[in-house]
């Protein structure tokens, strides 16, 4: 992977780093012999299909699960050994819930004793999320999506350095999943680390620098998002097909066939396309970006993975 | 250490279970004391003997004394509703996230119960006189709560209350299942201790009948039981003892194992 970005002050730089980590639970495998590390200042998403072993694997970071082998290190030291250490990673993880009749702000609030944090903060972080007007209900009433805001509070109470998501998307709507996608850029752009898992790779796309994919507990890819392949592209049809051709090389772009009749032009701007048609007298039928094929391509990974075993 | 002990204060204060039970700790502790005032010292034939009188200090004693188990037995289940609330809720994962040590949180638990132990065991007391008083007044005794017995086994009772609540944190470590550890609470109390005291004394080992729990109890407010008992202060340092134990023992078993 990547180093972090230039210009992006340190926030302690705290890198996870994973290595060799192997759980078994009986005769089942859950994680095999899984290495990666998440960088500073960069989104990282963990995918792989249900059951792949993404939940395990943070439950081994996070020192909840115990490893049958390997380590694993957040800013160098096992989770254990973090003193206070919702100040160094904020975790929201899958499976883990609040009491149904305690509020918001006080489930919050018992969080918050544990490290000595501020009454104030609670709000701020109330705030962050928009659980402001619904803080004094009982969580038992909650909406999925609430209770993912609720669990995003939660791991965000310390302000920390890593930033650790377990499907954070699950239950929320089109908007909140919009709304996730800034703030887990925001939190990137701040220098935090930040790791979010999920099963479906066109919810983090277009959050992620990063992916790790993972497959019955075993590592698949690891790399830029970037190097999933599914370059950008824009399909284009054309009455004249021979003359768009021609003016589409001249203006210095790279063609290859694409579904059908459709012509593939490899960029990502749709309107420079259109520009050239133009230029060139060709009358467009069909001017489109292509349909990216990094969902493919994990597909095909995961495939593989699975094959293996 | 304080950080996690007020936490899971925070964590007691802030569902309605606690005044629930202290709801039923009040009505318990009124069922017992009322009819216990209102049949001291009668004489219903058959052949039974009569119970101390109210005239007696020890017929007073056993009145006050009355709610003395209900009063304990709530405590054990209040704790072992605390000891096995995370698993039950499925906030294991952020209180260990909060506090990577589990010793800690077992500790800060048992300290949340035995301070609220302390409250309920105040509570059961004042409910106690509150209802004796108009029976023993109408009956024509005096309450005699100036006498140093009567207000001695009145006091040690609030401590003994309290540290079955440390016993019931325990319980719940050890069980884990909030459900199962309420169970065996309830059975241990009402029929577990009686018969392991009868199987005791029937099989000669009298000298070990004053170490069950519910003996213990006694010792400490001083209860007539028919056995020899400890002192009062024996009693309460082996109910702590049986808290830690058990304590130590859910630790050993549960330390390393995954929350999931």
């Amino acid at each position: 992977m990547s180093s972090t970005p230039a210009g992006v002050a340190g926030r302690g730089d705290r890198r996870i780093e994973i290595e060799g980590l192997t759980k078994r639970f009986g005769s089942l495998v859950a994680v095999e012999d899984l290495s990666f590390t998440v960088e500073p200042g960069r989104v990282t998403g963990f995918l792989g299909p249900n059951g792949a072993g993404k939940t395990t694997t943070l439950r081994m970071l996070l020192g909840l699960v115990r490893p049958t082998a390997g380590r694993s290190t957040i800013g160098g030291k096992p989770y254990h050994e973090l003193s206070q250490p919702l100040g160094v990673v904020g975790a929201g993880l899958e499976n883990s819930s609040f009491h149904p009749g305690r509020s918001a702000r006080n489930h919050l609030r018992w969080v918050a004793a544990t490290h000595g944090i501020a009454a104030t903060r609670v709000e701020e972080v109330l705030e962050l999320v928009g659980l402001e007007k619904d803080a004094g209900r009982r969580v038992g009433g909650y909406s999925q999506g609430m209770r993912q805001r609720l669990g995003l509070a939660t791991a965000m109470l310390d302000d920390p350095d890593v930033v650790i998501l377990d499907e954070p998307a699950n239950g929320l709507d089109p908007q909140g999943i919009a709304w996730l996608r800034s703030l887990v850029r925001n939190l990137a752009a701040e220098g935090r680390t930040v790791l979010i898992s999920s099963h479906v790779l066109s919810e983090v796309q277009q959050s992620v620098d990063d992916v790790v994919v993972i497959a019955r507990g075993r590592l698949v890819h690891k790399g830029s998002l970037t190097s999933l392949g599914g370059a950008a592209g824009v399909e284009v049809v054309a009455s004249d097909p021979a003359a768009l051709r021609a003016a589409l090389i001249a203006a210095g772009l790279t063609l290859t066939d694409g579904p059908g009749d459709r012509l593939r032009v490899a960029t990502a701007d749709v309107a420079a396309v259109g520009d050239v048609a133009h230029a060139a007298g060709v009358a467009l039928r069909y001017l489109a970006p292509a349909a990216t094929d990094l969902e493919q391509t994990f597909f095909r990974l995961v495939a593989e993975g699975e094959r293996r075993r | 250490m304080t950080r996690t002990i007020r936490a899971e204060f925070i964590k007691l204060a802030t569902t309605r279970m606690w005044w629930g039970m202290l709801l039923g700790l009040v009505a318990l502790v009124a069922l017992n004391v009322v009819p216990s005032a209102l049949f001291a010292g009668q004489n219903f034939g058959a052949g039974i003997p009569a119970s101390p009188g109210l005239d007696e200090v020890a017929g007073l004693t056993a009145v006050y004394g009355a709610g003395y188990q209900s009063g304990y037995l709530v405590m054990l289940v209040l704790g072992a509703i605390i000891g096995a609330a995370d698993l039950r809720h499925r906030t294991a994962t952020q209180t260990f996230l909060a506090t990577p040590s589990r010793g800690r949180v077992i500790v800060a638990k048992m300290v949340v119960a035995l301070v609220a132990g302390l409250l309920y065991g105040a509570v059961s007391q004042v409910t106690t006189v509150l209802v004796a008083w108009p029976v023993v007044l109408a009956r024509g005794a005096e309450l005699r709560l100036g006498d140093s017995e009567v207000l001695r086994s009145l006091l040690l009772a609030i401590p003994g209350i309290a540290l079955w609540g440390v016993i019931g944190v325990a319980l719940g470590v050890l069980l884990r299942n909030q459900i199962a550890a309420i169970l065996v609470s309830i059975l241990y109390v009402f029929v577990g201790d009686p018969l392991i005291a009868g199987g005791l004394s029937l099989a000669d080992v009298d000298g070990a009948v004053p170490y069950t729990p519910n003996n213990v109890s006694a010792a400490v407010v001083g209860a007539f039981t028919g056995f020899d008992l400890l002192t009062w202060w024996a009693g309460l340092l082996m109910l702590l003892a049986y808290g830690v134990l058990i304590a130590l023992l859910g630790w050993a078993i549960g330390r390393r194992r995954d929350i999931a």
